[in-house]
């Protein structure tokens, strides 16, 4: 019986679009980070490892990782904490919890561009309503701390001109921005639990909320947590709008929230790096692969139950 | 030492109340079924024994102490779940281990590590109780399993390992045996009622198999709509229910609920057949004649007392085969002997007498009639 070729036809039009819309564009951008070529130009040179050996090298790029990995590892054990805790607070109240998950999931909806005019506006330095409201603490108790009386004698903080404070108002406003998502899976997680579980605890004696919470809860939600970090760590790395909303000049004070997409960003689009702005997109596309494969791991080891 | 007593216990949902006092005394050992069909209140009964429901008023009291205010946790009792509820992420050793470390352990001494340094004995204790009962329900080998890779016999028994390796006062079961295929279900049929036997702890077992009910219980409470109709051993039950529903649910296949007519004498006709026993006069009227189908025997000839009718379905089971017959106005299922009606096939006419002494008479509200030999009913009258 001749072998039909029918299975190959089922199948094309998907891996044709895959190679088109994926592979390919990851294949080229691959292949120009080995070159020097600029949009408009009608040739390049290959440059072979120039490129990496910038990024590695230089200290613009060296701030990029500091400012990309603070990011992320601010904001994504605080986003997935937060969208814990505010998911079992809202599934414990009988009343309400349909108002506090809308709350909570404004700054998601919200376009954070939009959203950025309101934060310059609540920090700045002098006019702004942190700076405003800390300064009515002056001459209390509060001036113990040497944080206060510093503030009260010269000036509170330039939270998002000075360099030892801009990352940390960025990261800030990445918390505030994800956990609300994180929160809305954690809540689709909470009910897929079953009942039985918890009743089945109870009668093996699990008296107080940390029992239950660590011998049901938990663990039921493992595939939710691994999604979960997941998402928002990619998310973290592929931050843009805040920085690019808040410094457009470049990457902040001293170049402290130089984050990896603003990089590309700048390199690739703004200064027609496209050699340049391809090979960081390579690493960056390295950090996400690696992630992935890691929730793989974990999924396939330890979180995969039925 | 005595067992669980409920007083009065009643409970609603909103406005529709699914237990209207409840009251019932259970016996220390005893395998005790809670019997109904679906929607009459026996696992919310159960769940209030347990506590993981509140009851809207009444009393539970176990040991006789009363554990009204008492949670499910404190009470000392032990549950098997309909859908075994194991803990998917422990093995079965782990999930039989949960009970006895919450129980028996502190919160430093649950640590992985240090709690075996500090708490090594009561550790050891823990792995000995769990050995224990898994060699009593032969589940050695599955104890490094996770739930996911049993099978649902073998869940079962993960499930009633974890409820057996602390000493409870009393096992609830809440239809444990409904997710299991056919065949296992007869099988742990058999092997629970010897379990309780070994074990000698009481045992309340919720289901809406009569069968179950009928092979395993020293007792049984049939539950229809948020009360006790009839509490009594299986065999009494069966032979003589107090309420036509009872009869109408325990016994398969169901019992023949003829419409039959008392005339002002007591004398009882049904479908064309008059029965010797009659009925006090003052139920004269409509009621309800029950022939369970065993009780009914072919005849060849068309007489006294035979009910007749057309032969619309067989149903052969091997041991027995069962015919529905075509009366009238309805339909009557009467149990033969595969050999003797061999022959017979739909749409044949048979004829049927009542076994003497077997029939059970209901009044209008399903309530059980006493019926009495003809000649001293008369004598009651004149007298």
């Amino acid at each position: 019986m001749p072998r039909s070729r029918a299975h190959i036809l089922f199948v094309a039009p998907a891996i044709f679009l895959m190679i088109a819309i994926l592979i390919l564009p990851i294949i080229v951008a691959a292949t120009l980070s080995f070159t020097d070529y600029s949009l408009g130009n009608d040739s390049f040179n290959w440059v072979a490892w120039k490129n990496y050996d910038r990024i590695v090298s230089r200290s613009s790029f060296q701030k990029m990782f500091t400012a990309t990995l603070t990011y992320v590892l601010v904001v994504v054990p605080l986003a997935v904490g937060l969208g814990l805790g505010a998911a079992l607070l809202i599934n414990s109240v009988s009343r309400f919890g349909d108002v506090y998950k809308t709350i909570y999931f404004l700054p998601v909806m919200a376009a954070l561009l939009a959203m950025a005019i309101v934060w310059e506006f609540t920090l700045h330095p002098s006019v702004g309503l942190i700076n405003q409201t800390l300064a009515r603490g002056c001459g209390t108790w509060l001036e113990w701390f040497a944080f206060f009386r510093q503030g009260c004698e010269r000036t509170f903080p330039l939270w998002l001109g000075d360099r030892d404070y801009a990352i940390w108002t960025v990261s800030f406003i990445g918390v505030w921005q994800g956990f609300g998502f994180n929160m809305v899976l954690y809540l689709a997680g909470l009910t897929s639990i079953p009942r039985e579980l918890y009743h089945a605890a109870e009668m093996d004696g699990a008296k107080s909320g940390w029992e239950r919470f660590r011998l049901v809860t938990w663990p039921m939600l493992g595939p939710t947590t691994v999604f979960v970090v997941t998402i928002t760590c990619i998310r973290s790395f592929q931050v843009f709008d805040t920085v690019e909303a808040f410094y457009p000049q470049g990457g902040g004070p001293s170049k402290s929230v130089y984050v990896m997409m603003f990089a590309i960003f700048e390199k690739g689009i703004q200064q027609n790096l496209i050699g340049l702005g391809s090979a960081i997109t390579m690493i960056f596309l390295i950090f996400v692969l690696g992630l992935t494969l890691i929730q793989r791991w974990l999924v396939e080891r330890r979180v995969h139950y039925s | 030492m005595a067992g669980i007593r409920l007083n009065k216990i009643t409970k609603s949902f909103g406005d529709v109340s699914v237990l209207k006092g409840i009251d019932l005394d259970i016996r220390d050992g005893e395998f005790l079924t809670l019997v109904g069909p679906s929607g009459c209140g026996k696992s919310t009964l159960l769940r209030i024994i347990a506590g993981l429901e509140h009851q809207g008023g009444g009393d539970v009291h176990i040991e006789d102490r009363p554990v009204n205010g008492v949670r499910a946790a404190e009470r000392n009792l032990a549950m098997v779940f309909q859908s075994y509820a194991l803990y998917p992420h422990l093995t079965v050793a782990q999930n039989m281990a949960v009970p006895l470390r919450l129980r028996e352990l502190g919160f430093f001494e649950r640590f992985p590590l240090i709690g075996r340094m500090i708490a090594g004995a009561k550790h050891a204790e823990i792995a000995r109780h769990i050995k224990e009962t898994a060699d009593v329900l032969q589940i050695g080998p599955l104890l490094d399993r996770k739930p996911g890779q049993l099978s649902g016999g073998q869940r079962q028994r993960a499930a009633l390992g974890r409820a057996m390796v602390r000493k409870p006062v009393a096992f609830l079961m809440d239809e444990p045996l409904s997710n299991l295929d056919a065949a296992l279900r007869v099988h742990m049929r058999a092997e629970l009622a010897e379990l309780h036997r070994d074990l000698g702890v009481t045992f309340i077992y919720v289901t809406h198999d009569q069968a179950e009910a009928l092979t395993m219980s020293d007792r049984m409470a049939v539950m229809m709509g948020g009360e006790i109709l009839q509490l009594a051993p299986p065999a009494k039950v069966y032979d003589d229910p107090k309420d036509l529903q009872v009869a109408q649910f325990i016994g398969s296949p169901k019992i023949n609920a003829l419409e039959a007519e008392a005339a002002s004498d007591g004398t009882i006709h049904v479908s064309g057949a008059t029965l010797t026993r009659r009925v006090d006069p003052a139920h004269a009227g409509r009621i309800t004649v029950g022939l369970r189908p065993e009780h009914l025997q072919l005849v060849p000839e068309f007489g006294e007392g035979t009910i007749s009718g057309n032969v619309v379905h067989r149903e052969n089971l091997g041991s027995d085969l069962f015919l529905h017959v075509d009366i009238g106005s309805q339909r009557m299922v009467v149990r033969a002997d595969p050999l003797a009606a061999s022959t017979l096939r739909t749409g044949d006419t048979v004829h049927a007498i009542p076994l003497p002494g077997r029939a059970m008479a209901f009044g209008a509200d399903g309530a059980r009639l006493h019926l009495q030999e003809p000649v001293e009913t008369r004598q009651a009258v004149v007298a």
